[in-house]
């Protein structure tokens, strides 16, 4: 019989830490009044710069797995870097929305606590070594996130999104739930490492059968939280719907945490039916390059077309999960954060664009941005150049490294639709330049930032970090790679 | 002697059930929330079947899971579902149609 | 046919009608109270697989808590139910086949591994224990990080739902306990010194009161 062990908690550190402080921050928030709101503002950043340098001071060596909790706990070195970007990105959340949310009157706590719970999901689904941990982390998430998407409770929209997501997101992880009954079933365990360890993977037996009956499911699952299609169809209404700061969200740090979840299951619990979930897998990909690409180019709204993108995306970063080794994987993982930090740039900008009573969301809002404001207009230039590829941007280094991988696995038909649509991808990508560029703006009158400098000098960095890490991405994907890397 | 393989097929009918319920209601809400904890019934019928069967008790804690958050699922979600009839007055999805494109 | 597996099929077979009730009837009260019975009914059949704790935390959960929150949300919305059913018809062929073209699949599936296991001997009675406790030195033990983490998601749902769900009202008059407990005696009763003064004889405001209301 097992017993509590307290060297666990030490692995679980920066989980112990981000669970209370944010009861200390729940706590706390009670007590101020609306106008004091930015206290909650500030301990929710340090409480997330805390939980980073713990995850990033206690990690384990490269190669090296630390587990807690009879393996229900697993910290290597993915853990650790998606971690860090995970928290990254959920802290750019909070510096570019306070404007946002301060203007519309949705700086409540609620929007700073569900935050904190869903970073907390995600780093949970981000360490699970057991099916319970994957679901319970992939459910802490989920729940948060439907709830941030409905918290603009006067908007229609946001609470028509906001039920489109709950259902679908709640089918897709009874199915998830089903695949992973089927998983134990044909192996009487729910531990992840265990799974992959007694799979009986010999072409034929019923073991296998009833294994890939599963895998079917856990890939619908999978799917959906990424978005890929043919399962993609909330993620245009919910980033449409979303307040422009929740829509940050999901389509940075909730698709990193999507990387956790299909890394931990199909690599973790079911890398002996590699042959099977590739081929799946290159399916999807083919699929959402053509869905995303092609109806992009169709969407008058930028938060619709940015979605149609993200699904464009997706199908990129599978290009290297269809590779299966720990070479695809890195390329995946480094496709993942570079989409993620172009995309909080993006949403960033139109948040910062935004008014009461103007969201900066249809195309035509940019019209003329470079006489308006060139500042933000060169910024939004780089995130759209760098989201369609274009070299030397950070955007155009994903997009060799996962060819690569897909080629090197003998996926040259991919790469090839995958060069075809990343073509396409171009013309949707240009307009919004086009636009800003040379199109004259209804409306002459400067467009000021909002006097908020963290908001200010944070975005400008990370538009710049496009330029710079198109430059220097190599110590990033160097990173990612010895982050796959098994000791031995 | 009840086998295995009733226990499958019954939560396989059952998943089947709420599945095609999903299908048919794809207008109204709260049907389709009911269906959802159909399909959750059916997984956690795999589970335990599958626990009973393999003698081994992580599957039936897997479900005391599974019944802990769908409960709060469904809580999240009704709140959800009055939020929206607030804002529209129904909970049709065929009304339901802002979001499109 | 023993009698355990006479039980079994006459509970799943009212557990699918149920189901399949629940998916199909026009009224959702009615369908609420459907699923009430096939969750009943399921857990009978989770007693009949010896886990008596879930087969009792599932009544307890669903039918007494979930179900209810269900049935106050339908007559809370006050749903007109018409056009909700629009396009059940046309949706009925295609939701049908869908369903059984998966359950023939997945029937042919499960066929191939499963026929052959038999019902053993209840491995918790095995072990010495009863179900509960033998679901219980797995769950503290083994089970103690995502038991955590259970308690973390039922927080955020009720941090969810309550400003989603919560409405002040303005302008609704109500008590202020505090203030009332506060509340100083000189505040309600202020106690004025006056001189006593002689009554005037025939002309006290009493007795012009009193003289209305005699006969």
């Amino acid at each position: 019989m097992p017993t509590f062990n307290p060297a666990d908690l030490r692995v679980i550190a920066p989980e112990l830490f981000l669970v209370c402080s944010t009861f200390a921050i729940l706590l706390i928030d009670l007590f101020l009044k609306p106008t004091q709101r930015h206290v909650t503002h500030w301990l929710a950043l340090l409480a997330l710069v805390v939980a980073g340098a713990l995850v990033w001071s206690g990690a384990p060596p490269m190669g090296e797995v630390a587990a807690a909790f009879d393996g229900m706990f697993l910290r290597d070195g993915m853990a650790t870097l998606l971690k860090l970007f995970v928290l990254l990105t959920i802290a750019l959340v909070f510096v570019y929305s306070r404007p946002y949310q301060r203007d519309r009157g949705l700086n409540i706590g609620e929007f700073y606590l569900l935050l904190l719970f869903a970073a907390l999901g995600m780093m949970l689904l981000i360490s699970a070594g057991n099916l319970v941990t994957v679901f319970l982390g992939l459910e802490l998430m989920a729940l948060s996130s439907f709830a941030l998407v409905a918290l603009n409770r006067d908007s229609p929209l946001s609470s028509e999104a906001a039920i489109k997501f709950f259902v679908l997101g709640a089918l897709a992880s009874g199915l998830l739930l089903y695949g992973m009954s089927m998983l134990y079933g044909a192996t009487g365990t729910l531990d992840l490492a265990q799974i992959r360890a007694v799979s009986d993977f010999t072409a034929g037996s019923p073991h296998r059968t009833l294994l890939a009956f599963g895998l079917v499911f856990l890939i619908v699952g999978i799917a959906f939280e990424f978005g890929a299609a043919p399962f993609h169809m909330w993620l245009p209404d919910v980033y449409h719907g979303a307040p422009t700061s929740i829509t940050l969200f999901i389509s940075s740090a909730s698709k990193l945490a999507a990387f956790g979840l299909a890394y931990r299951l199909l690599e973790g619990a079911l890398g002996g039916l590699g042959a099977d979930w590739t081929f799946m897998l290159a399916l999807l990909a083919t699929l959402s390059l053509a869905v995303g690409n092609v109806i992009a180019i169709a969407q008058s709204n930028l938060k619709r077309m940015l979605a149609y993108s993200t699904i464009s995306h997706i199908g990129f970063a599978l290009l290297g999960f269809v590779n299966g080794t720990q070479q695809g994987f890195a390329a995946a993982l480094f496709y993942m954060i570079c989409y993620a930090l172009m995309s909080t740039v993006a949403f960033g900008i139109m948040m910062v664009l935004a008014r009461v009573g103007f969201e900066a969301e249809e195309i035509d809002d940019f019209k003329g941005l470079n006489q308006r404001n060139p500042w933000y207009a060169g910024l939004m230039a780089i995130a759209m150049f760098s989201l369609a590829g274009v070299p030397p941007l950070w955007g155009f280094f994903a997009k060799l490294m996962v060819l690569k991988v897909a080629i090197d696995a003998g996926y040259l038909w991919l790469a090839i639709v995958a060069i075809i649509f990343a073509i396409v991808g171009l013309f949707y990508y240009l307009r919004v330049v086009k636009v800003m560029y040379f199109d004259a703006p209804a409306d002459d009158t400067p467009l000021v930032a909002p006097a908020d400098y963290p908001l200010r000098w944070v975005l400008s960095l990370n538009g710049l970090a496009l330029l710079v890490m198109g430059m220097a991405w190599s110590p990033l994907m160097e990173w990612c790679t010895r982050a796959f890397a098994v000791a031995g | 002697m009840i086998t295995l393989a009733h226990y499958l097929t019954f939560s396989a009918v059952l998943l089947c059930i709420a599945v095609a319920g999903i299908f048919i209601n794809r207008k109204n809400v709260i049907v389709l929330l009911m269906a959802l904890e159909l399909l959750l019934l059916a997984v956690n019928t795999n589970f335990i079947a599958f626990s009973r069967f393999l003698g081994n008790p992580d599957g039936q804690v897997f479900v005391f899971f599974i019944l802990a958050v769908a409960a709060a699922e469904a809580a999240i979600g009704l709140a959800i579902l009055l939020v929206l009839f607030r804002n529209r007055a129904t909970i049709n999805v065929g009304e339901i149609d802002s979001l499109k494109g | 046919m023993s009698v355990q597996l006479f039980f079994f099929y006459t509970f799943a077979v009212i557990t699918l009608g149920a189901a399949a009730a629940v998916v199909s009837v026009r009224n959702p009260v009615h369908a609420a109270l459907f699923l009430v019975l096939t969750f009943f009914s399921t857990a009978c059949t989770w007693l009949l697989a010896d886990a008596e704790f879930l087969a009792v935390a599932l009544v307890l959960v669903y039918v007494g808590a979930v179900m209810v929150l269900f049935l106050f949300v339908v007559m809370m919305l006050d749903i007109d139910i018409a056009p909700l059913r629009e396009g059940f018809v046309r949706a009925l062929p295609v939701g049908l086949i869908v369903a059984v073209i998966m359950l023939v699949e997945m029937l042919s599936l499960i066929g191939v591994r499963s026929m052959e296991a038999v019902q053993s001997v209840d491995p918790a009675l095995a072990a010495g224990m009863s179900n509960t406790e033998w679901l219980a030195m797995t769950l503290f033990s083994r089970f103690l990080l995502p038991f955590e983490v259970a308690a973390l998601i039922l927080t955020v749902a009720i941090i969810a739902a309550i400003p989603l769900a919560l409405r002040p009202r303005l302008g609704v008059k109500s008590q202020s306990v505090p203030r009332q407990v506060n509340v100083d005696p000189r505040q309600r009763l202020r106690i004025v010194k006056m001189r006593s003064e002689a009554p005037v004889r025939g002309q006290s405001t009493e007795a012009k009161l009193g003289e209305g209301l005699e006969p």
